[in-house]
């Protein structure tokens, strides 16, 4: 099986927003909960570069390890997904997360703050693939359609990309040496332990 | 006339000096070097962008600005939540169970070696004082109780999943874990709440003397059988209590910073509010199964305090002579028990 | 005892009022992370809503809740 993983090409994105649209939309994620936000860094400044960013779906998952519920499990595609029965909501997995992927219907915890949820790589969730009650909770199941997550799919300038680590890596690298400058493949490190050799 | 033509003339010559940089520019812009072919603009757009290795030297996480009103939201890589993970998993569960654990393990082997403290019969045997009021042992029991039921819950949050999933099943958990964590937001508040209390009604007896101190090098009458003397309150119960209004406020604290999450701090603080709260909330379970362990198995006689609020004279001359001179002198027809206030013991 | 039955009782008891103080408190992350900008449907309605059925044809909007903005309207738009 393949290692799924997101790779966001920072001399490509140009901060439209359109992959954190296609999430809303794809999965009907309610107002206030960003599955995938862009952030800028240097805004405004020469040298400004936008990241898109959301669950990377880390090697050892932070927030799988601290949950108190178990509530996380990784898929054979190496996708971390969790359960929405058996969250709590207690928010450890924001604090362990190093990209602030978990999100939650309810602000403060005073215990009522909701199912944790956070980017699914389009693949749903512990349900069966493609079923009401999958598309409920955790929204579209693309991986089992056979496609990709639909925020790297229709990015437009082909920052975003998804798919097998190893072939998503190869497809920046090849970028890199095209046009002889990259920033890297952010977040890489912290997620997976390793990096785009360059 | 003169004048407002040198003005003039001076003003032509400004813009003209202004105007000219910008005039040639579009001719630079229209003849780029292109002697790469790869990129017409001769100048590497990468040349002072910014990258990863170079934002982590400068700060320990990257923060852009982000057009969204969540503020948490402009974190894009705290790698901080990496070090959260390891003391979570890889520490935390190991110092709970070794401070928890080492604890029952201590009191076992001090009731093997000591046995069941007892008081020696004399005439006053028999007899009952008044040591702790219904208000006093109602502020008592309520923090009690709470401290029980947040301490259970707060030990499902490390050891839930270790322990108690394998054996209920993860729905069956997730059901408890989530009435659990109910428990522990909704009753941290009477908690608080009764720690406050019982630090306005049993501070002024509270503060610490050189009778401790004696008190401490007699050991406490825990080695050997004189007991020395002791006030209301001997020098153990004053640890007890300090402990109490010290870690009591620790947890209040964090959990308050938990209860409010990012009010005040940002993630890395959320973090330490976290390692805090669970490192003095074992601490504090580790202290008061001690406290427990003497006043109900340790200590015959004890419990009596805090469950009819009546005590055997005897004990209370043993345990604490100095304190039933003060009641004795207080009310002339010795020991009192429809007193009111056995608390103002000053 | 019977300061221990009423020490249970309390506890509850302002557990209950803490509830009840701080759920009335709690934001919806719809209300604190949103702008004054238009919406388009039922603002914190999780992903499809209640009376989906699985088939985007038959999907009747004018039933559901879902779909149709109510309550007062924000801020007027801009151009």
């Amino acid at each position: 099986m393949a290692r799924m993983k997101f790779l966001c090409d920072a001399d490509r994105c140009i901060e439209c927003n359109a992959c954190v649209t296609a999430c809303k939309n794809e999965h009907e994620v309610p107002w206030g909960i960003n599955r995938r936000r862009v952030v800028t860094l240097n805004d405004g400044k020469p040298g400004e570069r936008s990241v898109s960013m959301a669950c990377m779906h880390c090697t050892d998952a932070p927030c799988a390890a601290v949950c108190p519920v178990n509530c996380f499990y990784t898929t054979a595609d190496a996708v971390v997904l969790h359960s929405k029965d058996i969250c709590i909501g207690c928010g450890y997995c924001f604090y362990a997360c190093p990209f602030g992927a978990p999100q939650y219907p309810r602000v403060g915890n005073f215990g009522s703050r909701g199912k944790m949820d956070k980017c699914t790589y389009c693949s749903g969730g512990p349900e069966p693939d493609l079923s009401v009650a999958e598309y409920e909770k955790y929204g579209s199941n693309r991986l089992a359609e056979g496609k990709l997550p639909l925020c790297a799919e229709m990015c437009s300038t082909k920052a975003l990309l998804a798919g097998d680590g190893e072939m998503i890596a190869e497809i920046y690298k090849q970028r890199v040496i095209k046009r002889g400058y990259g920033s890297g493949a952010w977040g890489w490190k912290t997620a997976y332990r390793e990096t785009v050799a360059l | 006339m003169r004048r407002s033509v040198t003005l003039l003339s001076t003003l032509v010559v400004a813009s003209t000096l202004l105007a000219a940089p910008a005039a040639f520019e579009p001719v630079q812009a229209q003849n780029p070097m292109t002697q790469d072919g790869q990129n017409p603009m001769g100048a590497k757009p990468t040349a002072d962008s910014v990258n990863e290795e170079f934002l982590f030297k400068n700060a320990d996480k990257i923060t852009g600005r982000i057009s969204i009103p969540d503020r948490k939201a402009a974190n894009l890589i705290q790698p901080q939540g990496r070090e959260y993970q390891s003391f979570r998993e890889h520490y935390l569960p190991w110092i709970g169970a070794a401070f928890i654990l080492g604890m029952i393990a201590a009191l076992g082997a001090f009731f093997l070696w000591r046995g069941r403290i007892l008081t020696e019969h004399s005439q006053e045997s028999g007899r009952k004082i008044l040591r702790f009021n219904t208000f006093e042992r109602f502020t008592h029991w309520m923090t009690a109780v709470c401290f029980i039921i947040l301490s259970l819950s707060g030990l499902n949050y490390i050891f839930g999943k270790r322990l108690l999933m394998p054996l209920i099943g993860p729905e069956a958990f997730g059901a408890l874990a989530q009435w659990a964590k109910y428990s522990h937001v909704y009753l941290a508040w009477p908690f608080m709440f009764g720690v406050v209390m019982m630090f306005v009604v049993w501070i002024k007896d509270n503060i610490p003397n050189r009778l401790d101190w004696a008190w401490i090098k007699a050991g406490g009458g825990f080695i050997g059988k004189k007991h020395p003397h002791a006030a209301r309150f001997n020098a153990g119960q004053k640890g007890v209590f300090w402990m109490v209004a010290g870690f009591g406020v620790a947890m209040s604290v964090t959990g308050l910073m938990m209860l409010f999450p990012f009010a005040l701090l940002d993630i890395n603080g959320m973090q330490v509010m976290q390692v805090i709260h669970s490192l003095i909330g074992i601490a504090f379970i580790a202290g008061i199964l001690a406290h427990i362990y003497i006043g109900t198995l340790g200590m015959k006689g004890a419990y009596d305090a805090m469950g009819s609020g009546k005590v055997d004279l005897a004990w209370a001359r043993a345990h604490h002579d100095l304190w039933v001179e003060q009641e004795q002198a207080k009310t002339a027809s010795g020991p009192q028990l429809s007193g009111r206030h056995p608390a103002a013991a000053e | 005892m019977k300061a221990f039955i009423l020490a249970v009782i309390a506890a509850i008891g302002l557990g209950v009022v803490a509830m009840y103080a701080l759920t009335s408190n709690q934001k919806f992350a719809y209300q604190a992370f949103a702008t004054s900008g238009a919406r388009v449907s039922e603002p914190g309605t999780n992903l499809v809503g209640e009376k989906w059925n699985g088939d985007p044809r038959t999907n009747d909007t004018s039933e559901s809740a879902h779909g149709k903005a109510t309550g007062e309207p924000s801020h007027p738009k801009r151009s």
